[in-house]
This record gives C-alpha cells, sequence and structure tokens, in this order.
C-alpha cells in the first residue's frame, strides 16, 4: 500500500478519531463509542484483518475499516456509516501474485430514525434489511466466526434504500413487523450485494424469554435488468439463548417470477461460551443455487478468543462437500 | 419427639428466610404498571417510550451485587451476553442505560425524573414511587 493512500485512507481519520477522543468524555470503554463533548452525537468504528487458506490459494485483507457516528433524542435520531471495504486484498494462488486496492469510502448505512408512538417507529434512508438475525450483526466483530453462512447473502438484499416501518408491542412476550419499501435509486449500490432499485418486504419477530423465532418474505427487483430481475424470497429464522450457548438457524428460498433461483439454503450453528473469552462454534450449511449451478453442504468449527468482548480473534475450517472449497480462515477484528 | 425433630427444620427455614434480601423495581409515579417483559424491554432500550412518556432506565455502577442480581432475575442474562448485546447496540446506535453510584441516588431520580426506573432494595422504598416489581434473593 503506498504511503500517500495510508495516510490519507487510513491514518488521517485515526488521528481525527484520536483528537475528539482527548476532547471527549473520559469514562470511554472500548465497544461502547464516545460521546463528542456534550453533544448527543456519538462516534466509534470497527476494523477487520482477516487471512483464508485453500489447497490453491492464500488471502490476506483488509477488510473492514469503518467510521459510525449516531445520536439525536428520543424522538428523532440518526445513523451514519462510512466503510472502505477491501482496502488491501493480497492473493497468492499458483504462481501468480495479485495486489488489489479499494480505495472508494462506501455509505454502508445512513438514516434517520422517527419514534412516533410506544408502538411505531418510521426509519428513512439506507439501513441493514431487518430479514433474519445473521444480517443485523454481519460485520466480522459482531459475529463469532470469520465467515458469514452463505444464506445470508445470495437470498435477499443486505442493505435497503427507503422507508422501514416498525410496529413492536411487548407484553408477556415480544412482537415485532417490519415493513420494508423502497422504490427507486438506492444510495450507494456498490455497497450491497445485489444492486436494486425495487425492495418491498414483511418481517415478523416473536420473542419469549430466551426464544426468538423470524419470519421474513419479500421481493426486489435487480438492476442491470438482466433475465432474473425479479426476485421473490422467504426466510424464517429461529434462534434460542441462554448464558452458555445459542442455537440459532436460518433457512431460506429465492425464485424468480419463472422458477426457483436458490432452492434453499440454510445453517444450523451451535456456539458454547466455555468461558467469557473462549468461545467454540459448530455450524452446518447447505444450499442449492440455480443461476450459478452450485450445490454445497458443509461443516464447519471454529473457535473465538475475545480478550474483551469488542476485540476478536477467530479461527475456523470448513469441510465441503467439493473438496475444493475446503479452507482455513484467521481473522482479527475491533469494535471501538 | 416427633416436635424435637423438626425444630431444627423450623429454625433452618426461618434463617434462610430472614436471610433472604427482598429488593424492587421502582418507576417514577408518571408511569403506569408494566410487565416484566416490559421492565426488560425497557432496560434494554427496545421501549423508548410508554405512551408519551420517555423512558429512562438507572442502572448501579457495574459489578455492584443488586445489578448483578437484577440482571440475572429481571433481564435474565450474564455479564458476557449483556457485553455482547451492548456492543451489537452500539453498531445499531444505541446507549446502554445511565449508571448511579447509589440506590439512595437512583432513588431520588426516580422521584424527580418522569419515565425514570431504578432498582432498590425494598426496605427504602417510600410511596413517592411506584413499585413495579419485586424479588428475593
Amino acid at each position: 500500500m503506498p504511503l500517500t493512500t495510508l495516510l490519507r485512507h487510513v491514518m488521517l481519520p485515526w488521528c481525527l478519531l484520536w483528537n475528539i477522543t482527548l476532547h471527549a468524555d473520559s469514562d470511554y470503554t472500548l465497544g461502547e463509542g464516545i460521546q463528542v463533548g456534550d453533544l448527543p452525537v456519538y462516534i466509534g468504528g470497527y476494523f477487520s484483518v482477516d487471512y483464508r487458506n485453500r489447497d490453491d490459494e492464500q488471502r490476506y485483507r483488509v477488510d473492514d475499516v469503518a467510521f459510525l457516528s449516531y445520536g439525536g433524542n428520543d424522538t428523532l435520531s440518526y445513523m451514519l456509516e462510512l466503510e472502505y471495504k477491501e482496502l488491501y486484498v493480497h492473493t497468492q494462488d499458483s504462481g501468480n501474485r495479485t495486489i488489489e486496492r479499494d480505495t472508494h469510502l462506501y455509505v454502508e448505512r445512513v438514516h434517520l430514525n422517527y419514534n412516533i408512538d410506544d408502538h411505531y417507529t418510521l426509519r428513512v434512508g439506507k439501513y441493514n434489511s431487518p430479514i433474519g438475525f445473521w444480517n443485523l450483526m454481519h460485520i466480522n466483530v459482531l459475529r463469532e466466526t470469520t465467515s458469514n453462512p452463505v444464506s445470508s447473502y445470495i437470498l435477499y438484499p443486505m442493505f435497503t434504500t427507503g422507508a422501514n416501518l416498525t410496529y413492536s408491542t411487548f407484553h408477556q412476550a415480544a412482537w415485532s413487523i417490519d415493513l420494508i419499501a423502497q422504490r427507486g435509486k438506492a444510495i450507494d449500490n456498490g455497497y450491497n450485494n445485489y444492486a436494486i432499485d425495487r425492495h418491498f418486504g414483511i418481517g415478523i419477530s416473536y420473542e419469549y424469554n430466551n426464544f426468538t423465532c423470524k419470519l421474513s418474505g419479500g421481493y426486489f427487483r435487480n438492476i442491470p435488468r438482466r433475465y432474473e430481475q425479479n426476485a421473490y424470497y422467504a426466510l424464517v429464522a429461529a434462534q434460542y439463548e441462554s448464558d452458555r450457548y445459542q442455537i440459532q438457524g436460518e433457512l431460506g428460498s429465492q425464485r424468480s417470477s419463472h422458477a426457483f433461483t436458490t432452492t434453499y439454503a440454510g445453517y444450523l450453528q451451535g456456539t458454547y461460551y466455555m468461558t467469557e473469552r473462549h468461545i467454540g462454534i459448530v455450524r452446518l450449511e447447505s444450499y442449492q443455487n440455480n443461476l450459478l449451478d452450485r450445490r454445497d453442504s458443509f461443516a464447519l468449527l471454529g473457535y473465538t478468543y475475545r480478550p474483551l468482548y469488542p476485540i476478536a480473534l477467530k479461527t475456523e475450517y470448513q469441510w465441503h462437500t467439493r473438496n475444493s472449497d475446503n479452507q482455513l480462515l484467521f481473522s482479527f477484528s475491533v469494535l471501538f | 419427639m416427633r416436635r424435637n425433630f423438626a425444630l431444627p427444620f423450623i429454625v433452618i427455614l426461618l434463617s434462610w428466610h430472614c436471610a433472604a434480601q427482598e429488593y424492587v423495581v421502582i418507576g417514577n409515579k408518571a408511569l403506569p404498571q408494566l410487565s416484566v417483559t416490559q421492565i426488560r424491554a425497557v432496560y434494554l432500550k427496545k421501549l423508548p417510550r410508554i405512551a408519551t412518556i420517555k423512558t429512562v432506565p438507572v442502572n448501579l455502577g457495574a459489578g455492584n451485587p443488586l445489578r448483578q442480581s437484577f440482571e440475572r432475575t429481571v433481564l435474565q442474562m450474564g455479564f458476557q451476553r449483556l457485553q455482547s448485546y451492548w456492543s451489537r447496540q452500539h453498531y445499531l446506535g444505541h446507549r446502554p442505560p445511565v449508571t448511579m453510584k447509589s440506590q439512595e441516588s437512583a432513588l431520588a431520580f426516580v422521584k424527580n425524573v418522569e419515565g425514570a426506573i431504578a432498582y432498590i432494595h425494598a426496605a427504602l422504598v417510600d410511596d413517592e414511587v411506584h413499585v413495579l416489581y419485586r424479588w428475593n434473593e
């Protein structure tokens, strides 16, 4: 990475953040951001680096360098997230070495939230599509594995630009309903798993004690408008969580107007907290993607060490039915 | 003979009962009665308002035994799980509850701030606050 690029894109924002830190509340807790003076404004961020080893390839990557800012009051609030994605990628395969840099600063999220009353919240802007569990905590440091389940990026758009109306109610159990709507151009479509100009969806969530289940479905339209321009998806997700372990699963499907594009994609993951710092993970995944004519099932065994919760050192190994996809992954990530 | 045999058990039961501490979740008088699920939602910042009232949950300091008891009994979440939860909430743009150093200051805060909610020893309660929930430990 050239020195000027490093200075401009990494050191400068870090120095700015450090400078603000000096003028902010001294009771700083890593992973909770800092308050800017006495304003109702908080800043923070995260980064991650990772390493992947396959039979035919090795890859080193600065995956995420992101800055967060949010704040407001109980009625109106905002969220802004800017991110360098794959800032530096070094790949070595049989005889070839490639280095790629993406120095574009993407808008990952930017939205306003309006708490209409104690049941309704309206969000406008670019936001994480409220679908399943994984999509709401997909950044490296917040999940327990370096890799994301395949079902989290081949079924539905991870981000939506438009409106999201949430209704929630809390009595003996908690219920919430999300309505998702995008009609028009997205903000920074380059930072999404699908480039879309339409997305309409609905999600229902039920939570009782430590058990939560979610049901989501929707429609989106790809751009450029290719053969498979319209897609419909459905996803069911469930989770049981205790202090010692967590069991989480998601299963979904996607189809076009003509046929199933992804017949099924899902995972079942068990997480065991051996201590506060040592975490073991087992995940089973399976999918059939008809667009790519690809079908695979695999098992993942992982271990995460968190010296403090917002710092994660992870390793995992994946065994695939397609042996060439077997891989070893390491990552280091921090939330600040 | 039978009475002599039962006596030690009665003494043990009584002493256990006397040793158990009673705690309460209290709310400002402007707040209505809340279910445990609602109290949990307020503390996890999922319920920012009740009717027109802004909810203001108050925690005692990290490591305070009463806070640990509250988190275990009412929130049903341990330290590690709550850390994980608040890290995720930081990513989603939500802040953890404010912290007070003592139960007395938490009680005074609840009396004076509309929508405030806290937890204290039952012995400290007076009629200027609502008792929303009781538990023993």
